[in-house]
């Protein structure tokens, strides 16, 4: 954020997005049936929601500078399969912890260092990364277990602890510090420059390539943390199915929290708001009593219709400026 | 990389599973039976993802991408198995069909070209929608009318698959090559606003692409049916990334502005082979390696989508306007 001074598309959007959430509470409150409890629909909300909001906050980052990571929900995989497979080697809890955050971690910072090296569109890099991480998930747990299944099992309590206790304390204090961070540091504020324009970076004596490794090293870290969460709240860890489509979903809250696809705007807070604003969506559906059957569709539905009025709203001065 | 190499790679990768398979000749005819029937199996296990790649090879010389197309043929699909079998269905479910996947293709294209949505967007948006919708029509079940429509098996057989792929493929190709439709779409890829300025109609034209695709997919969506005879709402899940996968291999790059029809199908192809080779070669596999072949499928996949492209950039095969990779 320009330090206080939000751009007048984001504030908007932001807006939108903070009424609508209240919206979707207070309409779940409504719909809610006797015994139910509000508060336990606010504490369960915190486990569920947290690994699309920390892997949003890495995707804003890196959506920002006009990059895309398409292979995070395949890191995930990766994460989870050596989590998986020390557990199996039974490795106490907390290596464990450590090394699937770091997985993750080293393999964003991969993702961004062959950007770097080969020189290729980030979206062909990770678009590859997509299926390679998977297999590569699949062949460490077939080279690791004999006679691998296809499903790693995590039985005791104190491997899910992350996932199931500690999870609101992880979202809020990684959402705390990424927003104070966004406010006061200047690295965000070179991600938006770089994805506004590589050449006038350059000419102002930025580098663009470590400024775009360093998304992804951020990017990085906030995956760990989703993917840590992301598999420690599941008892089976298959390789084959883990996380299909997470990207998707994330990549979906992102933009519905007002960033800026091709690069350039965006902001945590957006990103957190949009990944409730779909969450809320979704329990309120269920609330209501809307078959399970057309609840994908009216997701989808949303998401068209808030992005779609937005992009018409500032058809008028895009055209402005092309002329300019 | 150049595009003379791709048919080499391909006609090695077929000799590289042949031989792993453990598959042995007596004599010229026998071999000429086996690779007759494998290139019949080859063409109607790829017949849709070719036809949708054809289709996708357009969207990305506009500079779009589609991600809807693996949720519009299975939506497409999942409605026409909603009608009864028996001899309407050729002039209920089909029609029906068509007109569905045209409107499809267009309300993607007319999110991006009136509404100004990005095309990621606004077809992650109706990739999400048309799987809704999937779900909507079909709920839990698994519907299964298509083989009791008369001659609908034929679509799926080598002749009827393999006419439609080589009707798009060499009519579509012969006649795009040589039209001024195409080398607007090639314009407005590299550099949409002059394309306008060039009194190109940009909007008109990129609802026109992305209701192609809808066309290309509604046939997609016969040849699917008709080789396996049931759908259900999730079929299909993940047929876009295979697409543009084998688009992007064939040499079409993703900024646009650059594209070969000829380098996607044998980007397919080298896919579709790598694909049948490595299940071929499963029992090869358990006796020579440490891990299951199959798992290999998914990163040599990636693999050849980086080291393909890696070499396609390194070439800088780039002239403009030109439609050759």
């Amino acid at each position: 954020m320009t330090h206080g001074r939000l751009s007048p598309f984001l504030r908007q959007r932001l807006l939108f997005l903070l009424a609508g959430n209240i919206a979707l509470l207070v309409a779940i409150a409504f719909t809610m049936k006797q015994g139910g409890s509000f508060a336990e629909v606010l504490h369960r909300c915190g486990p569920n929601v947290a690994p699309v909001v920390l892997a949003g906050l890495g995707m804003t980052g890196i959506i920002c500078t006009g990059s895309i990571d398409l292979s995070i929900g395949s890191i995930i995989v990766v994460a989870g399969t050596v989590f998986g497979i020390l557990v199996h080697r039974q490795w106490p809890p907390l290596p464990c912890f450590i090394v699937c955050v770091a997985t993750a971690w080293g393999l964003s910072a991969a993702n961004g260092l062959l950007i770097r090296k080969l020189k290729m569109p980030a979206i062909i890099i990770t678009l590859a990364g997509l299926p390679l991480y998977r297999g590569l998930a699949l062949i460490i747990a077939d080279l690791a277990i004999p006679g691998f299944g296809g499903s790693l099992d995590v039985q005791r309590d104190d491997y899910h602890a992350p996932g199931k206790q500690f999870a609101n304390a992880i979202l809020l204090t990684a959402l705390a510090a990424a927003l104070f961070w966004e406010w006061f540091a200047s690295t965000p504020r070179k991600w938006r420059a770089l994805g506004s324009s590589e050449e006038a970076c350059r000419l102002a004596g930025l580098n663009p390539h470590s400024i775009r490794q360093s998304a992804f090293l951020v990017g990085g870290m906030f995956l760990g943390l989703a993917s840590l969460i992301f598999v420690t709240q599941i008892q089976f860890i298959e390789p084959a199915r883990l996380a299909l489509g997470f990207e998707l979903q994330v990549i979906g809250a992102v933009i519905l929290g007002g960033t800026n696809i091709f690069g350039g705007e965006g902001s945590y807070a957006g990103t957190a708001l949009g990944a409730l604003f779909l969450y809320f969506t979704a329990q309120w559906m269920t609330y209501a009593g809307i078959s399970p059957y057309y609840q994908e569709a009216i997701t989808g539905a949303l998401i068209i219709g808030v992005i779609g009025m937005d992009c018409a709203l500032h058809r008028k001065r895009k055209r402005l400026e092309e002329l300019a | 990389m150049r595009r003379w190499l791709l048919p080499f790679i391909l006609l090695a990768e077929i000799a590289l599973f042949t031989t792993l398979s453990g598959q042995t000749f007596t004599s010229a005819s026998d071999a000429g039976s086996y690779f007759q029937s494998y290139f019949a199996d080859l063409i109607c296990q790829s017949a849709p993802v070719l036809l949708l790649a054809f289709g996708m090879t357009i969207v990305l010389m506009t500079a779009g991408i589609d991600l809807s197309v693996g949720s519009l043929v299975a939506l497409v699909a999942c409605v026409m198995s909603s009608f009864p079998a028996g001899a309407e269905f050729w002039w209920t479910a089909v029609p029906l069909g068509l007109a569905l996947a045209l409107l499809l293709g267009a309300t993607n294209g007319a999110l991006i070209a009136w509404l100004d949505v990005p095309p990621i967007i606004a077809t992650l948006g109706t990739m999400i929608l048309y799987r809704g919708l999937c779900f909507v029509v079909m709920g839990d079940l698994e519907k299964s009318p298509f083989l009791a429509v008369p001659a609908y098996e034929w679509l799926g057989q080598i002749s009827g698959a393999a006419l439609l792929v080589l009707l798009t493929f060499i009519a579509g190709g012969f006649w795009l090559k040589r039209s001024r439709w195409l080398r607007e779409i090639l314009m407005l890829g590299g550099n949409p606003v002059a394309a306008r300025y060039a009194g190109i109609p940009v909007p008109r034209r990129i609802v026109q692409v992305y209701s192609l695709v809808g066309l290309l997919g509604f046939l997609a969506a016969l040849t699917f049916t008709a080789r396996n005879s049931s759908v259900s709402a999730s079929s299909l899940t993940g047929l876009e990334l295979q697409v543009i996968v084998a688009v992007v291999l064939g040499g079409t790059r993703v900024q646009g502005g650059l594209g070969s029809l000829m380098g996607t199908f044998y980007g397919v192809l080298i896919i579709a082979v790598m694909d049948e080779g490595l299940r071929g070669a499963a029992n090869w596999g358990s006796e020579h390696l440490p891990f299951k072949i199959s798992h290999l499928e998914y990163a040599l996949l990636g693999l050849l989508l980086v080291v393909g492209v890696w070499l396609n950039t390194r070439e800088k095969t780039h002239r403009p306007g030109s439609s050759k990779g």
